[in-house]
């Protein structure tokens, strides 16, 4: 069985459908596929690393529970997203705060190698995400559970309003709503550098 | 003709390619250069959330995932067909469970019977966090229905009215020996999702679609869901540690 990024559509849609029977060598298909999406949503979600990597896990735990009620009325990997966000929120919740890593580089990592970008950006490009990474750390920590998870899905995983919704268990109006908030909050919180830096 | 500018919201909706803003809005906006200028500056900033930066993971990210994962896969069973499960029958058996447990409970000071010897207050205790939290989860998955079936009539609510009935009974065994225990918490918390499931189990069929969204709105103003999850994590995590 091929695992990774060298899966072609049809092997995953196999490997769904014999997950869904109990599977487990097929589930593995999928959670390598999806594990580094998941955990991007995760990260953004809670500004911490390690509490991203427990939620990826805690998803793919809960995923192999449920995957027989997935419908296919989503994508596998919404689906996942939702049960992603749902848990995350939960986590969130209960810890009632939002921890953002200090980056200090790979350097911190007992692996030296093992978070190093694919491409190196350009010294103007990392200047630019570092001001804005800045910027945005504090503020998406200072939005509430909703706003910051209905922004996250919106923004960075380009769910239309109304799954984000579906994924919240709210109205497309409160989601809606909160993805308002969360952008004009975030606005004001990027004003320093909106100005000067693109 | 001078049209209202846009919102700032419309032109959220717009950078989004979502629908709900004016239908003019692309035609007022290649006219006012007011709100072009609001439309750039909101793209830029959005443009620079593009720059928060995510920690890259490996290559081998997904597999490393799956390594991590297999020793808790290992203690699971195979996944489970909890929709297809008559919410009567788990009532049923938590119902049994329930006695057992607090019948045993209350033996087990009077006459410390060799069934009770192997049974802890702890473990008692664990096992009604357990029973309460799946519970939880049936309810939740019962109202993440009800609140995504927007297009769903009093008809098209029946299967969702029986399950509410079901729900309602299992969660009256649960008060009962949540009381026993003196967690008014739990129990409080329990009354206020019984008012919703009760209602739930009460739509008539003559009901209206409106009654049907009347009582969607009402699940979203109390964030019921969003308690839901929260008192179930709570409990999911007092059951780990028990």
């Amino acid at each position: 069985m091929k695992y990774g990024d060298d899966v072609s559509p049809p092997e995953l849609a196999d490997a769904l459908d014999q997950a869904r029977r109990g599977d487990r060598d097929a589930f593995r298909v999928l959670v390598e596929r999806h594990a580094t999406a998941v955990f991007r949503l995760a990260y953004r979600m809670t500004g911490n690393e390690t509490d991203a990597e427990d939620m990826v896990q805690e998803t793919f735990l809960r995923a192999w529970r449920e995957i027989r009620r997935f419908d296919g009325r989503a994508s596998f990997g919404t689906w996942l997203h939702r049960i992603c966000a749902n848990r995350t929120v939960d986590f969130l919740r209960a810890r009632n705060r939002w921890q953002p890593t200090i980056s200090t580089g790979p350097d911190q990592e007992h692996d030296p190698f093992r978070n190093m970008p694919s491409e190196l950006p350009s010294p103007e490009r990392s200047a630019r995400s570092a001001q804005a990474t800045a910027l945005l750390e504090p503020a998406l920590a200072a939005l509430s559970e909703i706003e910051r998870t209905a922004f996250v899905l919106r923004h960075y995983e380009g769910l239309p309003i109304d799954e984000v919704a579906g994924a919240l268990g709210v109205q497309p109006g409160a989601a809606r709503h909160s993805i308002f908030r969360a952008v004009r909050k975030l606005r004001r919180a990027l004003e320093p550098i909106g100005s000067t830096i693109l | 003709m001078k049209l209202q500018h846009l919102s700032e919201e419309d032109l959220i909706l717009l950078y989004y390619a979502e629908p709900g803003a004016p239908g003019d809005a692309k035609a007022h906006l290649a006219e006012c250069a007011e709100c072009r200028a609001a439309a750039a500056s909101l793209a830029k900033s959005l443009t620079l959330c593009n720059e928060l930066a995510v920690p890259e993971r490996s290559t081998e990210f997904g597999r490393d995932t799956w390594m991590r994962l297999v020793p808790a896969l290992a203690l699971e069973p195979e996944p489970k067909r909890t929709w297809r499960v008559p919410v009567w029958l788990t009532a049923t058996a938590l119902a049994i469970l329930l006695a057992a447990v607090f019948l045993a409970g209350r033996f087990s000071r009077r006459m410390a019977t060799p069934v009770m010897a192997g049974l802890s207050d702890r473990a008692r205790e664990r096992i009604l966090a357990i029973a309460v939290a799946d519970h939880l989860d049936r309810v939740q998955n019962l109202l993440t229905e009800i609140a995504d079936d927007q297009g769903a009539d009093a008809q098209g609510f029946a299967d969702n009215r029986a399950r509410a009935e079901d729900l309602v009974e299992e969660e009256r065994l649960m008060r009962q020996s949540l009381v026993a225990r003196g967690d008014t918490r739990t129990t409080n918390f329990l009354d206020e999702v019984e008012t919703v499931l009760t209602e739930a189990s009460h739509t008539p069929d003559s009901a209206s679609t409106d009654q049907v969204r009347d009582l969607r709105d009402r699940i979203e103003a109390g964030s019921l869901q969003f308690k839901v999850r929260v008192v179930e994590s709570n409990l999911r995590n007092k059951e780990q540690k028990l």
